[in-house]
């Protein structure tokens, strides 16, 4: 394998400050959305006392599991030691950062005390997952920063494998304690199930991947570098493995709840009569987000080409938001089983609806644009990206 | 659970009737003066409540409601509109589906000896006293609304407006979470919470659930009660007879 | 932690300034105490500087143990450091400008939390 050398890239042309401008008027839109919401109370928002969380868990729920799910082509590159992605490593991790703060932002911001962020930060209630959290955000950020360092330390090199290793435990635990936030929701129907906390770790997966793959092509095509199928094609690959692979544990979740009597309720809501809900689910979560993706990725017909990636890619994010959604916001519009055998005719027990607003919308937009935007600053600062991805540059054994 | 009366469980009790000058049985007189509890509760008491719904009306349920209302000043939200107003205890109308017997019945926070809302709150503002009541210290909660996801039978409310001219004894605030206090003020002075005070029967009692010499120990001894969803094993302090 | 630095801030900034302030309104009952000479608080000084350390220590004992002493009770402080609007027998809340509270917090720049949630004003009929 040749020296890969990693270089800033220029971010001087116009097409640079263009996207700046833009993610730049979606951050201002976010941050004035934060300022009428929290300034009026969240009554300007489709969130009620039963829809507790609205659009922006939507977003930054799939913001951080995207997160985790990005560093996948850096562990896969040190822990795997697939040297094919080494040179991707760097930007790996860069990705995984952005996203997270992205998505913590979100979360944050939709807080109804964002201005007590200090107590969440000094008062920890060691039995809550929620806290617990907190801790694997934060230790996220510094343990990706220490591996992003040892890579681009040459005398550290030597460490960033073990590194390595050890921010691919982390992401795991993370993961999985994401998705555990819903498992200890014993009382809610939706989220009786063992398999939520794995299932959320292969959503990270598919995600993330998603998104790494997009900024990947669009920053070496906006900067002109050369990036050979070698690469792509191999992530390509990575990503239908990992959307099967989603697509698969959905099924087992669904199937495993029709099992489970008590919880047919739910289930029959949303796979039957959830109105929106099921239409979110077949259609966009399962076509949309799945089955059209892989026919994109499969097909002969479109297998290689870069802008079908694309847009499978883009795909899978929207199908990933939609299922956050159908998760997040129907599990929780179904009543939960107060009296069971009995059916209760009035105070409670119908479904609740959510009619989600602008603002919510516009704060959830919000977090991914900072994501983008420290993506973009920080490639310009610091040598994330290879200057060549090209195949021979990448694996100088490859066969033409 | 076994009692015997000391000096510091004597001036809690009389505490609670503002006592200035009490006179013990054997004829010593205790002049210190207690204006109010000067002790932290314990673990001695748990404050619980039976509802029969057998004999509560509908009549008293709405009564309960408003009591509550009343005495805590929610259900005013100018703003909030369908399920974003506050709600702190509910009229609830259940058919059982084999008999097609309908009961009704008050559902507000069943203060959960293991409560849910207490294990989810990330930063111990969802809390529960010694004696068994579950608050939401506001000073605290930085409004995630994780332990609303958490509670089984959503009890709580988040305030989703700016409030003014609250009671005193009751602060509450945008942002926040809040739900039943099973009136811990007036329970903390030796009164009944105001929704078992509108009540005129004995439709709803509330006391030591530990006391054996408490009225509600002695129906609970007699009668046959549930907890709403008792297979989450939850030990709820609110009880129901007749459903 | 945060308790700490709020201590630290107000140490300082009571020293800059509590001294030579005499134009706050000291509220209704407050003056009337003052008036017939007596004093409520032990100490004027320390009051000042540690009241934040009082409130703080009180709210843990009064919501979470049940403590309900009067001392350091925020109810106490309001009823009697509210003052009554002129022709009338409403009083303005303590925390609105130019009233007890935001006097000394404005000019030293730390926002009160207290009355996000709290009343403002003594209870209706009390005193
Ligand atoms: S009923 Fe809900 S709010 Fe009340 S203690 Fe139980 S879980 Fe908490
Ligand atoms: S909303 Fe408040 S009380 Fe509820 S879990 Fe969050 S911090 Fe705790």
């Amino acid at each position: 394998m040749s020296i890969i050398r990693y270089e800033q890239t220029q971010g001087k042309s116009l097409g640079f400050y263009a996207l700046v401008a833009g993610l730049g008027a979606f951050i201002l839109a976010a941050l004035g959305s934060v300022y009428f919401m929290e300034h009026n109370g969240h009554h300007v928002t489709g969130m009620s006392n039963r829809i507790v969380w609205g659009m922006p868990h939507v977003f930054a729920l799939f913001l951080i599991v995207a997160a985790s799910g990005a560093l996948n082509i850096a562990s896969i590159a040190s822990v795997f030691n697939k040297k094919v992605y080494k040179p991707l490593s760097r930007l790996s991790g860069l990705v995984a950062l952005a996203l997270l703060a992205g998505g913590l932002m979100v979360l944050v911001l939709d807080l109804g005390r964002p201005d007590r962020l200090i107590v969440a930060m000094t008062e920890y209630n060691f039995n809550s997952i929620f806290a617990w959290n907190i801790i694997l955000y934060n230790g996220f950020f510094v343990i990706v920063g220490v591996y992003l360092w040892m890579m681009f330390e040459r005398r550290m090199n030597k460490y960033s494998r073990s590194v390595g290793i050890a921010a691919f435990t982390w992401r795991l635990i993370l993961t999985t304690g994401t998705g555990s936030i819903f498992g200890f929701l014993v009382a809610r129907q939706a989220y009786d199930a063992v398999i939520m906390a794995p299932m959320f770790v292969i959503m990270s997966f598919a995600f993330g991947l998603a998104f790494f793959i997009l900024v990947l092509m669009a920053s070496y095509k906006w900067t002109a570098r050369p990036l050979g199928d070698a690469t792509v094609n191999r992530l390509s690959n990575l990503l239908g493995v990992f959307v099967a692979a989603v697509l698969y544990f959905v099924a087992v979740y669904h199937l495993g709840n029709l099992y489970l009597a008590e919880n047919s309720g739910v289930e029959n809501f949303i796979l039957l009569d959830g109105g929106i809900y099921t239409k979110l689910f077949w259609y966009g979560q399962i076509i949309l987000g799945s089955l059209v993706p892989l026919a994109l990725l499969y097909s002969p017909a479109t297998k290689g080409n870069r802008s079908m990636l694309g847009l499978a890619s883009v795909l899978i994010i929207l199908g990933g938001l939609i299922q956050l959604y159908v998760i997040i916001i129907g599990g929780q519009a179904y009543p939960m089983e107060l009296f069971p055998g009995k059916e209760i005719l009035e105070g409670y027990g119908t479904i609740a609806s959510y009619t989600p607003t602008l603002p919510e919308l516009m704060l959830g937009l919000g977090g991914v644009a900072v994501a983008i935007i420290a993506i973009t600053y920080l490639v310009k600062f610091l040598p994330f990206l290879p200057e060549s991805l090209a195949d021979d540059v990448v694996d100088p054994h490859h066969k033409k | 659970m076994e009692k015997t009366i000391n000096r510091r469980d004597f001036i809690k009790t009389t505490t609670a009737t503002t006592a200035g000058v009490a006179t013990l049985a054997t004829g010593i007189t205790l002049t210190t003066f207690v204006n109010a509890n000067e002790n932290p509760v314990t673990n001695e008491k748990r404050w619980g409540m039976l509802i029969d719904t057998n004999r509560l009306t509908e009549t008293d349920i709405d009564g309960m409601v408003g009591a509550c209302q009343k005495e805590h000043g929610w259900g005013s939200d100018k703003l909030s509109t369908g399920d974003q107003k506050a709600s702190w205890i509910k009229k609830l109308k259940v058919k059982d589906t084999a008999t097609g017997r309908i009961s009704n019945l008050a559902l507000m926070c069943q203060h959960c000896e293991e409560p849910p809302c207490v294990d989810v709150c990330p930063t111990n503002a969802s809390m529960k006293r010694e004696d068994g009541i579950v608050l939401v210290d506001k000073h605290l909660c930085i409004g995630c609304r994780y332990c609303m996801m958490a509670c089984p039978y959503e009890a709580r409310s988040f305030v989703h407006e700016e409030l003014t001219d609250q009671k005193e004894h009751m602060p509450r605030g945008k942002g926040t979470v809040e739900s039943c206090t099973m009136c811990v003020h007036k329970v903390d002075k030796g009164e009944q919470p105001a929704c078992v005070a509108s009540v005129n029967s004995d439709a709803v009692i509330f006391g030591d659930l530990y006391d054996s010499s408490s009225k509600i120990n002695q129906t609970l001894k007699k009668v046959q009660s549930t907890q709403i969803r008792a297979d989450l094993n939850l030990n709820t302090a609110v009880r129901y007879s007749g459903i | 932690m945060n308790r700490w630095i709020i201590l630290f801030f107000s140490l300082i900034m009571t020293g800059a300034f509590a001294h030579g302030q005499k134009t706050h309104s000291l509220g209704d009952e407050a003056h009337s105490i003052k008036d017939s000479g007596k004093t409520y608080h032990e100490s004027i000084s320390v009051i000042r500087k540690m009241h934040p350390e009082f409130l703080n220590h009180k709210r843990d004992k009064t919501l979470r143990e049940g403590v309900r002493t009067e001392e350091y009770s925020l109810k106490g402080c309001v009823t009697c450091h509210a003052t009554k609007k002129d022709n009338s027998n409403d009083y303005h809340p303590v925390n609105s400008e130019g009233q007890f509270c935001s006097t000394c917090h404005k000019k030293v720049a730390t926002s009160v939390d207290c009355f996000s949630c709290h009343r403002t004003t003594p209870a209706q009929g009390a005193k």
